[in-house]
């Protein structure tokens, strides 16, 4: 069971890695600020989901919560005060800020779900 | 088993000055198009997502424009981007000598069209002058600076 | 599949040796990972801009060259210039254009427009284009400006063109100035009746001198009729308003308009809020040149947004 929920964190992480990247490439490389976050992302993404494949030691784990949330956070940040200067509307652009929105949310339920299995079979009788 | 325990506290310690020499070192390779003063990315003037361009500021600026008690004599100053004084009255009939005291260039010139001020360009130290010869009340500013603002009053 | 190897149990006092071995060891693991994936990414990121695209579009910037200067600040403006001119020329390729965003000269005089004529002549590239700044019209409402640099432009001098599919509009915010730049409604109309045929998806590129967006107007940084164009703007998949004036670069991203403020190639203004006004700033000699410089843009069909380069004169 924990196989697939690693499995399924591995997919998730790499969509959020492949989204920025995807949006690094096309264009907002150039943006200062953001475009080293967006490859930072995408870069940390890919290498924890990879890793990932292997096993889902707490070091991995708080890495891929790291970048789900981290890419979270400044999603939230650019549509209200900005990062840096930089504000989009809505889930501008389409439709990939939505996949990416969604696939980092996944990410960390799913994180979350492995977590709470571990902490029921380490104390079975409770 | 007899394995030697480090403990939480080590460990926390250490992670933190991971995280922080890691972040330190990926601060490094910043892309050559941001600036050396990029931190100007969130400054006060620049403001933010909300409020538009070109929005008018209210406020006046920072030196010239104070509707200072007029000031009689026959020369003006022009010195940190402000004419000194900001508010001249004289007599029909006088010539008033503007005279540039800053790094930059200035000009002295008529708010808005008609008016009789329309001095060149005038680079540091030089000068400017006009004879007024109608009463009245005259507005002017620096053509290329347009924050500095002032007025001379022409009494009969 | 291993699954999470139930060692000795971290113990109320804290974890073995060899489980703080482990977790480094994967940390350490996705550290390496992570730079290896990032070096590929910006590699293929690169790759892409391929020098010898006919498809690419590279020109350059250079603004606010203040021929007619003379002051500490800098004592050969000239020589400047000149030396970003060579910088223009060796920047390893051929800029399909150069674009000029003002204050070409210091006092309007004739003779210092014939000096830029000349000395931007020297640049090896297809086309060179202008816009005036507030030193350009001083005293004779841009005449001396037009004059020499006029040629194929409307009113005050403003314009538009098109290449590499990409739609770009010059404009003019630099006469009729009360404490902002300002536009005028016949400019408005001119680029109202502009963009109407411009299909949305075409990435925009607009030239002026003073910024189009409030980057400080306590010393006159803004344009106070701006917002119209602003909002003719929007519809755009990729606009990018490049400027001078300032002296100092300086970048805001807002929803799909990106303002990029240009470097000087004659001498530094104070950044906003660090000094009383807008003077001229001495440094010494080598921080001079760095805060001297160009601007190279890159673009590649397809891309949403252009790339810049900032080339300091060092």
């Amino acid at each position: 069971m924990s196989v697939l929920i690693r499995l399924a964190i591995v997919a998730t992480l790499a969509e959020t890695g492949f989204v920025h990247a995807k949006l690094y490439l096309g264009g907002y490389r150039v943006i200062p600020y953001i475009g080293p976050m967006f490859l930072l992302q995408a870069a940390v993404s890919f290498a924890v989901a990879a890793l990932l494949l292997f096993a889902a030691p707490v070091v991995l784990r708080l890495l891929a919560a790291g970048a789900a949330a981290g890419a979270l956070f400044g999603f939230v940040l650019s549509r209200t005060v900005g990062v840096f200067g930089f504000t989009e509307r809505g889930f501008d652009p389409a439709p990939d800020a939505l996949l990416s929105v969604l696939a980092e949310v996944l990410c960390l339920l799913l994180i979350g779900v492995l977590w709470a299995g571990e902490l029921r079979r380490r104390r079975p009788a409770l | 088993m007899g394995m030697p325990i480090i403990s939480k506290r080590k460990v926390a310690a250490l992670a933190l000055v991971g995280s922080v020499g890691l972040i330190s070192a990926c601060g490094t390779p910043a892309p050559t198009l941001t600036a050396p003063n990029s931190s100007l990315a969130g400054m006060p003037g620049a403001s933010g997502s909300t409020s538009m361009p070109g929005m008018d500021m209210p406020s006046s600026s920072a030196a010239a424009s104070a509707p200072a008690a007029p000031v009689s004599g026959t020369t003006v100053a022009i010195t940190n981007f402000a004419f000194s004084p900001a508010s001249l009255s004289v007599k029909v009939g006088t010539k008033v000598t503007w005279t540039n005291k800053d790094g930059d260039a200035h000009t002295v010139t008529s708010t808005g069209s008609g008016g009789p001020l329309n001095s060149p360009a005038m680079a540091t130290n030089d000068t400017f002058s006009y004879t007024f010869t109608t009463a009245g009340t005259f507005n002017y500013l620096c053509t290329i600076h347009p924050f500095m603002t002032a007025v001379v009053t022409v009494t009969p | 599949m291993r699954e999470h190897i139930e060692e000795q149990e971290t113990g109320p006092e804290g974890m073995t040796r060899r489980q703080l071995m482990r977790h480094a060891g994967w940390f350490g693991g996705a550290v390496l990972l992570s730079v290896v994936g990032g070096e590929v990414i910006s590699s293929l990121a690169t790759d892409a801009t391929a020098a010898s695209d006919p498809n690419t579009l590279k020109f350059v910037q250079v603004s606010d060259s203040h021929i007619g200067f003379t002051g500490p600040a800098n004592t050969d403006v000239t020589a400047s210039f000149e030396h970003a001119l060579d910088r223009v020329n060796s920047l390893g390729f051929r800029p399909d254009f150069v674009m000029h965003t003002g204050d070409l000269t210091h006092l309007s005089t004739p003779a210092q427009f014939d000096q830029v004529k000349q000395m931007l002549s020297t640049a090896r590239t297809d086309r060179v284009f202008v816009v005036p700044g507030e030193h350009d019209s001083v005293g004779d409402g841009g005449k001396a400006y037009r004059q020499a640099f006029g040629a194929n432009t409307a009113g005050d001098g403003w314009y538009s063109f098109d290449t590499h599919g990409v739609h770009f509009l010059a404009l003019v915010n630099t006469l009729a100035l009360e404490k902002f730049g300002h536009l005028g409604n016949d400019q408005l109309d001119f680029v109202r009746k502009d963009l109407a045929g411009v299909k949305s998806d075409t990435p925009v590129v607009v030239f002026s001198h003073i910024p189009l967006f409030a980057m400080y107007p306590q010393w006159g940084w803004s344009t106070d009729d701006s917002l119209q164009v602003i909002n003719m703007l929007r519809r755009f998949s990729s606009v990018t308003c490049l400027n001078g004036h300032v002296h100092q670069l300086f970048t805001k991203t807002e929803g799909n308009i990106t303002f990029h403020s240009a470097t000087t190639t004659a001498y530094p203004l104070p950044k906003p809020g660090t000094a009383p006004q807008p003077t001229p700033q001495v440094l010494p000699a080598r921080q001079l040149q760095d805060a001297l410089g160009i601007r190279s843009v890159t673009y590649r069909e397809g891309d949403q947004l252009l790339a810049l380069k900032e080339e300091r004169l060092t």
